[in-house]
């Protein structure tokens, strides 16, 4: 269906509107790559890409999650909170006395229903998904505090918790566990998005929404399948991150930055906020840009508040290259985009 | 001046006495005879949650209630646009004494003086601001960054066979404690030009972010001698990046914190973290209980100045001088 629209777009002589800030934060992240390989010893090195993809795992599994929300024309601004919430639910069953599989699948099934709520809040409440999804961050963040941390804000694993054992393990020699996972997610995001009927539904929906809703396309079911899939790739997340760093912090939710990069990510990399368009690639060039960048800059030790500017220059500097190389016109402006 | 404050010392430790024996007797329960009941005290952390808080919190509390005063906790949960509005409404229910936790030098500055000129008794505690107050309580920040400063000179320095490479890692770069430790060790630094200080950045207090940080500069000097980690728990995710990488034992992990078992020595035990000046968040509560009491009783020092109490330093360390007794336990929640 989609293509069937894009097809007709060009029969009419309008140039299809793919992803613009794409290839311009592509040439960014390569000019970066230049730029450090150039000024910064051991930039360049097989060493420091192992570094940038392990600093990035948990970072690209959460934009999967993310992409496929705001391609449906959603945004889930609980997943960090989801995230938190798994790894506290699995870490707190290892601790009272349960084995790894059982542990997780009722992590997952926790998680799914988190996912399952705010789908549910979405479509069939027709709350907008900005509000329904910060309103079940909070609850969640507060329930999880509350009733199973008991106002504590840290969780700290011990080194026998399994979740810390399977991750910190090489699935092939040099590739981490997490590194691994990263990469299956990303597969199936992409296998789920371009293969499936509901990968394509989903399309339709961000292009327009009351459009596949007249034609009958089951949109409220896919919309909760969206919430429920963002939601389980918090948790994969979550776990990667708690056994990284051997705890689980609930400081990750209110400080607040990290769902801002899973958006920025997203986003830079051309999945604009409205949906509709944008894929796996589009991810991949956005994530990749935000690890060059992080990666550099902790390189040249630079402070974090200059780490923040400069973040927000370049955000700016791609923004502003958008607009110079692709002037907006009443056809093209669309309320969302960037 | 003095002679009042020797007589209400004595009258503050009589009343201890009584409060102590009564809570022996009969559990905690108030002295309905001394001169601080009906009084009020408002404590605004950066955070509860965090066992350096709670084990704050737990003796103040046996304080207030030994005494008869009121003890109210105003949570600001790492929110620091929340604890300047908690602040002010703290300041406007006129407590008696209020003790204040600041996030940085500079945030509560203003209020911590409005409710000094009000009359409110401002105790600052563990981290102080620029604005000084009634009293403080809390760890000499310039003596435990100049003693980690010495010992990473010690065993990183000329004479001991490493590079004198070191990463340092602050919660936040205006956070007191950030501050103070910083310009002690690189005083201490910069009288040995054989140490470099290769990395010094922030994690806002984040253990994913101090590992992220640490990763990328074993990456790039996998010859580093030693990380100086501002706060034990952010402090836990550098550990782990160094463990990761296979170099437990060669790079030394330098911490600071509360000192609680489960926090503290757990990570020095199992040889995440390698050495923690603890302040002992233990025994700082009962030093702020104590300076309540007093400063309910009217204490003041003879020249206006601050009246401080510095928390004695206990150094834990792994290996062989590992002594879990250092720590304290926080009891667990009923």
């Amino acid at each position: 269906m989609v293509e069937a629209t894009a097809g007709a777009a060009i029969n009419i002589g309008r140039r299809p509107r793919r992803s613009l800030l794409e290839p311009i934060v592509l040439a960014v992240t390569l000019a970066l790559i230049v730029l450090f390989s150039l000024t910064i010893k051991g930039f360049a090195t097989l060493g420091n890409l192992s570094v940038i993809l392990s600093n990035s795992t948990s970072l690209v599994i959460l934009s999967c999650g993310m992409a496929v929300v705001i391609i449906s024309r959603g945004l889930d601004l609980s997943q960090v909170a989801a995230m938190v919430a798994g790894a506290t639910t699995f870490s707190t069953l290892i601790n009272a006395g349960f084995s790894g599989p059982p542990a997780i699948i009722l992590a997952i099934l926790a998680m799914a229903l988190i996912g399952f709520v705010n789908g549910w809040l979405i479509a069939f409440v027709e709350i907008p998904a900005i509000l329904a999804t910060l309103a079940s961050a909070m609850f969640v963040t507060g329930l999880f505090r509350f009733a199973v941390l008991r106002g504590e804000y840290l969780l700290i694993l011990p080194k026998s918790n399994p979740a810390v054992i399977v991750f910190k393990s090489d699935v092939l020699p040099g590739v981490t566990a997490p590194v691994a996972l990263m990469i299956a997610t990303l597969v199936v995001t992409w296998l789920f998005l371009r293969y499936t009927t509901a990968g394509r539904i989903i399309y339709g929906m961000g292009d327009n929404f009351q459009a596949a809703r007249l034609a009958g396309l089951p949109v409220r079911k896919t919309t909760v399948f969206v919430y429920i899939y963002s939601a389980l790739t918090a948790l994969l997340a979550g776990l990667v991150i708690a056994a990284a760093s051997g705890t689980v912090d609930f400081r990750v939710v209110t400080n607040g930055s990290l769902l801002f990069e899973v958006i920025l990510v997203v986003v830079l990399g051309g999945i604009p906020l409205r949906g509709g368009r944008g894929g796996v690639r589009n991810l991949l060039v956005g994530a990749a840009l935000i690890a060059v960048l992080r990666n550099g800059m902790t390189l040249y030790d630079f402070s974090t508040q200059i780490q923040d500017m400069l973040r927000g220059v370049v955000l700016m500097a791609a923004i502003f290259a958008d607009n110079y190389l692709n002037p907006r016109d009443a056809e093209t402006d669309t309320v969302g985009d960037l | 001046m003095l002679r009042c404050l020797g007589s209400k010392l004595r009258r503050t430790i009589v009343g201890l006495a009584i409060g102590a024996s009564l809570a022996l007797a009969t559990g905690v329960r108030a002295d309905p005879a001394s001169s601080m009941a009906g009084k009020k005290v408002i404590f605004v952390p950066i955070s509860m949650g965090i066992t350096l808080t709670e084990g704050w919190a737990r003796r103040m509390k046996e304080h207030a209630a030994a005494h008869g005063y009121s003890f109210e906790i105003r949570d600001a949960a790492f929110n620091t646009g929340a604890m300047s509005e908690l602040l002010a409404k703290a300041i406007s229910d006129k407590p008696d004494v209020l003790v204040v936790h600041n996030p940085t030098v500079q945030l509560l500055a203003r209020q911590i003086k409005q409710a000094q000129a009000q009359g409110i008794k401002v105790l600052q505690i563990n981290l102080q601001s620029n604005q000084p107050s009634a009293a403080f309580v809390g760890a000499n920040w310039t003596r435990i960054g100049t003693e980690i400063a010495e010992d990473i000179v010690k065993k990183c320095g000329a004479g001991s066979g490493k590079s004198g490479k070191v990463a340092i890692i602050p919660g936040q770069l205006t956070a007191a404690d950030s501050v103070m430790m910083n310009e002690a060790a690189f005083k201490v630094f910069k009288e040995h030009p054989e140490i470099k200080v290769v990395s010094n950045q922030a994690s806002n207090w984040e253990p994913e972010k101090a590992r992220q940080i640490t990763v990328t500069v074993l990456q790039q000097n996998p010859d580093l001698c030693a990380i100086f980690g501002h706060w034990d728990v952010h402090t836990i995710g550098a550990g782990n990046a160094v463990k990761d990488a296979g170099l437990s034992g060669k790079v030394l992990v330098y911490a600071t914190g509360g000192g609680e078992y489960g926090e503290a020595c757990k990570a020095i035990e199992n040889g995440t973290l390698s050495a923690e000046w603890s302040y002992d968040a233990d025994g700082q509560g009962r030093d702020a209980g104590t300076m309540i009491d007093l400063l309910l009783q009217g204490a003041t020092s003879s020249n206006g100045s601050m009246l401080t109490v510095e928390s004695p330093l206990k150094i834990i360390r792994a290996g062989p001088d590992y002594d879990p007794s250092l720590c304290w336990k926080m009891p667990p929640k009923k």
